[in-house]
């Protein structure tokens, strides 16, 4: 296809164009903060956006499988008749849902605290996974709700009974017609969302203990995020200058040199945030979910 | 005189209708056939300016489609014109009552609408319809054929304020299936009102159908309209849509050279299916009679054996589809005293006895609706996956089966197209041999022939046939009476009703 | 409704009631010793020449157990690690002490209360507000793509290309003007986004690093434009509206020549004081079919949007550390340990939640049940 072609298909699939913009605004900044960043502000803003990333992505894969197997099992414990199973599930699942997202995950971390300064959590590699398993607890009732949705307006249509008269297995029914082969494209635009709700939390999480709650952990060696640093006190006064430069404009080149790692964490957080919302909004649009 | 245009149709630059002459006279009623999915109603939307030029590129008579909408013959087969779409419940704004439906936009002030109402409701009571116009559309209230006909009801107001105001010649209307919902009774009243106000002043029209048998109550109750109604068919040639002439004698000359399928001779006392004196659902009583007519009080018995088959008729809204879901036990019911072969069935049965002894080993179903009963995200091979035959069809088995339903030879490329591609009648065909393929004694077809064009009708019936003289068992449910009243013996037929009548 | 009325009454029951018990666990355990030594470490606290507030005593404790007692050295670890953890729980206990922290009181209870009425307030008032942005947001949206209008930087794109190609050798200064208000509009927008994405915390700390005066009506404004909760809400509304445009009986309304353009304040388009106002009607329009739709459809996920937006305040008031705010207290109760007070609180939030979810299941019970023609013969 000629360059051109290539690039108008891409502007008219939003979700492809917003992930270009993504890497390629992440790119560039990363280039200005090693021209610009002292070396070891630099490492720290590496790890701390590779740490969030890699939370992040853990949570979309415990959240799928976690929403995927709760949906499900709920749905067959429903249809069987079930009903102290089904009803023990249903009712813890709404417990969760009652918890708002911030206090369970805030509890959550309170529980790795505990046990990281007992010893029980000893190595630091160890403490990403429970992390990301603590957030994942508390955000993949969406994925569970959707497979119920999918399963439930399938099962309203013809498509489930014609293919259970035909002899062809429910779990099979279930799994791979429905779920694998028509909500493949919804769970994956699910997910994109569940991305960015997991930065927004892991970010604002780690802010809120470094900020409010140092002297209980500052013991405790938690995996420094794109939060934790933004809570740093530099960090703080970096995006102070901000709001300086709204009555003071000339400071505002003064930003991309002098302030550069808090802003660098805090634009890393909102433009991350508001691309994989278009990239998520792009994708929907796309496949007229 | 007549109306032309040339119409492409694409998508994400992919053109996927291209007709060059798509041509009806003007000031006449135009019947345009073709077998479902192959483009009709996105014609005539195109044409009377109903499709959204942001989603679609569209070009008609070489103009673009915003410039289309703009022309001053488009804006007035909008205003002066109607289109009564195809599946009423979701034509019908759930959350405003139907009174308030039936008098917005130009219907507001147009005349007539109690005398329209109550042609169309014929026989019902006026209390029970002003009823009717308090509530809001849902799923099963108004039923299906109501609000197919309060579509039409809107429809004949605009067309009487028009022809009122000597406006209607201007306008365009369209009618997508306007009889899908409606039984043979409701239509003809329906057709009796198109013609009416034909007779009254002509005025262009498009009746998109797959009903055959309206050529046949054309040709006896309005014979004299012959000349101011077309017949037309839209087929599809080489990737390309042709609209060709339709020869309504083709059709009725079929019909009358059809034989009857007569039950081969076999063992008749052991019978495949038996279902003793009704059942009772939703709180209402339903019998089976031999005929339409009988008004007996002793409930009768369905019953089918090998090689048989039988023709269940009723009236719309009764519950035909209900009763093949009761059968298959996909729906609980009241009284019901049914046997399977040597299995009895009652209404305290649990669901997975039909799972384990009946579901594609005694009985196979073939749904109405194939866009829901396939899988269109599935390529046609994997259609066939996951049925329990043995040894499982293989993709040489598949193109063997497929060559009994489809035209020409069936290439193996054609196992990998996804079925969301297949046009309505392909699809169809596919629902239908995937349930023949289980090879069951007794096979349930509820409205086998939906959506087919005529010669997919002739080609189904064909093998239908050609199952039952092998011995297999149909019970066939459909609205389409003057064609299975051809080729099932009328000692074959029951009639389903409700116990007091209808 | 019964048997959902019946779900979350009792899952309030059950979860008030444990809750009350875990508070009782607590508040009783203040009056027993308030901290215990681990026999393991005891000789250990009683060497007074290490002072184990200094890293480097800790490191040579650590090392000098691993010369004298080698192959142990996890268990030197350990040991380091509960002599931290008895400090850390020492000092949270003589803090309490000073502080006279005593955990749960009836005065401390009081002082939560107005807390709580205050979260509450704050709450129902930020609920209100994006409740009507939301819909207006959403609503201008739809409006704009049915007019078929690019993004401004499209726009401006196009327009210079036209521009270049009718007249390639003269330039007027309204051109100049069109473009620099084009691109001004770009930017604007881009910059609103940013906003509307950023944590509460963002842009709360690029203007003030103490936030002590008129925190509630900060906290209010933040509750609204921050945490991407306006903009996630209004594009799911948009969503709603997109979706029903494409429905039947849309083109239904279409046949009967409802209006259908989309000009602002044009005839037979949508008028602006309608989109404004709060009880947003359209009559003689297609939209307002599209519109009634879609405000049902957004009905069922209020609850999820309280629940989102009790989580945008919590971080609010924790990230602010605005003394004398609920979520404050939480934060100040954890770091001194007093989790009775702590679960108390916690407690409170989740009533809230409950609350609302089941105010927003009674009132989509209410709607559900008119539009189900309940009630007719």
């Amino acid at each position: 296809m000629p360059l051109l072609a290539q690039l108008q298909t891409i502007y008219q699939r939003k979700d492809q164009l917003w992930l270009l913009i993504w890497l390629g605004g992440t790119l560039l900044l990363w280039g200005w903060n090693r021209l610009f960043l002292n070396a070891p502000a630099l490492a720290r803003v590496e790890t701390g956006f590779a740490n969030t990333f890699i939370i992040a992505l853990l949570v979309i894969l415990l959240s799928a499988a976690l929403g995927w197997l709760s949906g499900v099992g709920l749905y067959f414990l429903e249809k069987a008749g079930n009903s102290l199973p089904y009803l023990t599930l249903s009712f813890l699942l709404n417990i969760i849902r009652s918890i708002p997202q911030i206090v369970g995950i805030l509890l959550g971390y309170i529980l790795i605290t505990v046990q990281i300064q007992s010893g029980a959590l000893q190595r630091p590699g160890a403490v990403i996974p429970v992390i990301a398993m603590v957030i994942s607890l508390f955000v993949f009732l969406e994925i569970s709700d959707l497979v119920r949705e999918r399963i439930a307006y399938y099962r309203k249509r013809d498509f489930y009974n014609a293919m259970q008269v035909c002899g062809i297995p429910e779990w099979q029914i279930v799994n791979r017609e429905i779920l694998w082969r028509n909500s493949l494209a919804h769970l994956f635009n699910k997910l994109i969302s569940i991305f960015g709700v997991t930065i927004f939390l892991l970010c604002s999480i780690d802010f809120i203990i470094s900020v409010g709650l140092s002297g209980n952990v500052s013991s405790v060696n938690l995996p420094a995020t794109l939060g934790s640093l933004l809570a740093k006190i530099d960090s703080k006064q970096d995006i102070l200058a901000i709001g300086h430069v709204l009555t003071h404009p000339g400071y505002l080149p003064r930003l991309f040199f002098e302030h550069l790692q808090g802003i660098t964490v805090a634009f890393l957080i909102v433009f991350t945030l508001l691309c994989i919302y278009k990239i998520a909004n792009g994708f929907a649009r796309r496949h007229e979910l | 005189m007549s109306l032309q245009f040339n119409i492409r149709i694409a998508k994400h630059r992919r053109t996927f209708i291209a007709i060059d002459h798509f041509e009806f006279p003007e000031q006449k009623v135009t019947f345009l056939f073709g077998e479902s999915g192959i483009g009709k109603s996105i014609l005539s939307k195109a044409i009377y300016g109903l499709l959204n030029p942001l989603r679609l590129d569209i070009h008609i008579n070489g103009d673009s489609y915003p410039d289309y909408l703009r022309s001053a013959r488009t804006q007035k087969f909008r205003e002066a014109g109607f289109f009564v779409f195809q599946e009423p419940s979701s034509h019908l704004n759930p959350l405003i009552r139907l009174q308030a439906q039936l008098r917005e936009g130009s219907l507001a002030d147009a005349p007539g609408e109690q005398e329209i109402l109550r042609h169309l409701w014929n026989h019902t009571p006026e209390q029970e319809i002003r009823k009717l116009l308090e509530v809001y559309p849902k799923p099963h209230r108004p039923s299906g054929g109501e609000k197919q006909r309060f579509l039409l009801a809107m429809a004949f107001k605009k067309l009487l304020r028009m022809q009122q105001e000597g406006r209607a010649q201007e306008g365009l209307y369209v009618f997508d299936e306007p009889s899908g919902s409606l039984d043979n009774h409701f239509r003809n009243r329906f057709l009796e009102m198109l013609f009416q106000r034909f007779r009254k002043g002509p005025f262009s029209a498009i009746f998109i159908t797959h009903d055959y048998s309206i050529i046949s109550e054309i040709y006896s109750r309005h014979a004299d309209l012959r000349e101011q109604i077309a017949f037309k068919e839209l087929s599809r040639q080489d990737d390309r849509l042709v609209l060709q002439d339709f020869a309504p004698r083709a059709y009725l000359d079929w019909l009358k050279l059809e034989q009857s399928m007569e039950t081969p001779p076999g063992d008749r006392r052991k019978p495949l299916l038996t279902m003793k004196g009704g059942y009772e659902i939703f709180g209402k009583k339903m019998i089976f009679r031999r005929n339409r007519e009988e008004k007996g009080p002793d409930p009768g018995m369905l019953q089918i054996h090998r090689g048989e088959i039988v023709y269940l008729k009723a009236a719309s809204g009764v519950g035909k589809t209900t009763l093949a879901k009761i059968i298959m036990g996909l729906q609980p019911c009241r009284r019901l005293e049914m046997r399977i072969g040597e299995l009895a069935f009652s209404e305290n049965t649990p669901r997975r006895v039909w799972q384990q002894q009946v579901w594609a080993k005694k009985i196979g179903m073939v749904f109405q609706h194939a866009d829901e009963a396939l899988n269109l995200n599935s390529t046609v091979q994997a259609v066939f996956a996951g049925l329990p035959i043995q040894p499982p069809l293989t993709p040489a088995s598949i193109v063997q089966l497929l060559n009994e339903l489809f035209e020409g030879t069936i290439e193996p490329a054609f196992l990998n197209q996804k079925v969301s591609l297949l046009s309505g009648g392909q699809k169809q065909r596919l629902n239908l041999l995937r349930t023949l393929a289980l090879d069951t004694d007794l096979v349930l077809l509820d409205e086998p022939l939906n959506g087919l064009d005529f010669l997919s009708i002739q080609r189904v019936i064909a093998a239908l046939k050609e199952k039952q003289q092998e011995g297999k068992a149909i019970l066939m449910i459909s609205h389409n009476e003057e064609i299975f009243e051809a080729v099932i013996p009328v000692e074959n037929s029951y009639y389903l009703d409700f116990a007091g009548g209808v | 409704m019964r048997k959902k009325l019946l779900e979350h009454i009792s899952s309030i029951i059950l979860v008030s009631a444990i809750f009350l018990v875990l508070i009782y666990h607590f508040h009783s355990g203040y009056r027993q010793v308030q901290t215990r030594q681990d026999a393991r470490i005891a000789p250990y606290l009683a060497l007074d020449f290490i002072d184990y507030d200094d890293p480097l005593h800790k490191a040579l404790l650590k090392e000098s157990l691993n010369i004298f007692q080698p192959g142990q050295e996890p268990a030197h670890e350990a040991l380091i690690r509960a002599i931290e953890a008895y400090r850390a729980a020492q000092i949270a206990a003589l803090t309490r002490q000073q502080r006279n922290l005593q955990g749960l009181s009836f005065s401390k209870l009081g002082q939560l209360s107005g807390m709580y009425v205050n979260f509450i307030l704050v709450y129902l008032i930020v609920m209100l507000l994006t409740y009507y942005g939301v819909q207006t947001l959403a609503v201008l949206r739809f409006i704009r793509l049915q007019q078929n209008r690019e993004s401004y930087l499209a726009e401006l794109a196009s327009f210079l290309q036209r521009r270049f190609r009718d007249q390639p050798k003269t330039l007027h200064l309204r051109d100049l003007r069109r473009a620099a208000a084009l691109l001004g509009k770009a930017l604007l927008k881009g910059l609103l986004y940013l906003v509307l994405f950023s944590p509460a915390y963002v842009i709360a700390y690029s203007f003030k690093t103490r936030f002590d005066t008129d925190s509630i009506f900060f906290m209010v404004l933040l509750g609204v434009i921050s945490n991407g909760l306006l903009i996630t809400y209004a594009q799911k509304f948009f969503t709603f509206l997109v979706a029903e445009s494409r429905k039947g009986y849309v083109q239904t309304a279409i046949v009967k020549n409802l209006e259908n353009r989309y000009n602002l304040n044009a005839a037979g388009g949508v008028s602006l004081g309608r989109v404004l106002n709060f009880r947003k009607r359209f009559p003689g329009h297609v939209f307002q079919h599209i519109f009634i739709n879609a405000r049902y459809q957004y009905l069922a996920t209020i609850k999820e949007q309280a629940s989102f937006l009790i989580t945008g305040l919590v971080i609010i008031e924790m990230a602010l550390n605005i003394q004398g705010h609920l979520c404050y207290e939480l934060m100040q109760n954890i770091l001194y340990r007093q989790y009775d007070i702590v679960l108390t609180i916690i407690l409170g939030i989740f009533l809230v939640v409950k609350g609302t979810e089941l105010a927003s299941d009674y009132w989509q019970y209410l709607e559900a049940r008119r539009y189900d023609n309940e009630g007719m013969g």
